[in-house]
């Protein structure tokens, strides 16, 4: 997603995972650890011209 | 959660339709019986984890809380002003438009898209409720209701995960923003691709 937004046209892009996230049921968990899923916090901003 | 569509154009529309069936029956799900189990947290055991203020989840109408269903806090960098145009991008049950309609207050506006009429009826009543207004629109992400240059700050929560074609997502973000505008989003990303099997399942890919 992060280059996607830079693609797009955004600058100053940033990414901090989110602290915390989890799927609650065990079977999924076990998935998205093997996958490395993780909750992504974003923020960027469209140039002003 | 994958940012290239793994399958020919042929085969990848009818499965799209597939999962957006899933996706609205999910969260819909999630909205009108939030006691029931999902494969993520949710509720306001959800909302605390990712740090909402426990001033907004008791302010806010009992139910837009219970059916929370976010991956995280947008708000902990979108610093939102007095008087500025916010777009939730799939509002769902309200809880996003309804902490973002507080922060910009009266002079301000929220609009919610989303991808289900019913979750859009909801949200505007659960706002109203909670003593604010948000309009929500029923619309895909990848072909977002809202003029060009419209909104100054895009919020999400968990939503642009769900879609096949992100690209066109994040063109549109950038199309409705304001020059100078930002986004603060949250989301699932995967560092590995998912497998033909995942994709093709719509309740994983759903959840």
């Amino acid at each position: 997603m992060f280059v996607l937004l830079e693609d797009a046209g955004f600058q100053r892009v940033r990414s901090t995972v989110v602290p915390g996230f989890a799927f609650r049921k065990a079977s999924t968990r076990d998935a998205a650890e093997a996958y490395g899923v993780k909750a992504v916090l974003f923020t960027a901003q469209k140039p002003a011209t | 959660m994958t940012d290239v569509a793994l399958l020919p154009a042929d085969e990848q529309a009818p499965l799209e339709g597939v999962i957006k069936g899933e996706v609205l029956r999910m969260y819909q799900e999630v909205a009108e019986h939030p006691e029931g189990e999902f494969h993520f947290y949710h509720g306001r055991q959800a909302a605390e984890l990712f740090g909402y203020e426990p001033e907004w989840l008791d302010r806010a109408l009992p139910g837009a809380v219970a059916s929370f269903a976010g991956v995280g806090n947008p708000h902990l960098r979108s610093a939102l002003q007095p008087g500025e145009a916010v777009l939730d991008l799939g509002s769902g049950a309200g809880l996003d438009s309804i902490i973002a309609a507080w922060q910009v207050g009266p002079t301000g506006r929220v609009i919610g898209v989303d991808l289900n009429p019913t979750m859009c009826r909801k949200a505007e009543a659960h706002a109203a409720a909670s003593g604010v207004r948000m309009a929500c629109h029923e619309g895909r992400m990848e072909d977002i209701p809202l003029p060009d240059a419209s909104v100054d700050v895009v919020i999400s929560n968990g939503v642009i995960n769900l879609s096949f074609r992100k690209r066109t997502v994040f063109r549109e973000l950038f199309r409705v923003l304001k020059p100078g505008g930002r986004l603060s989003i949250t989301d699932i990303v995967s560092a590995k691709q998912l497998s033909q099997s995942i994709v093709n399942d719509p309740k994983l890919w759903a959840s």
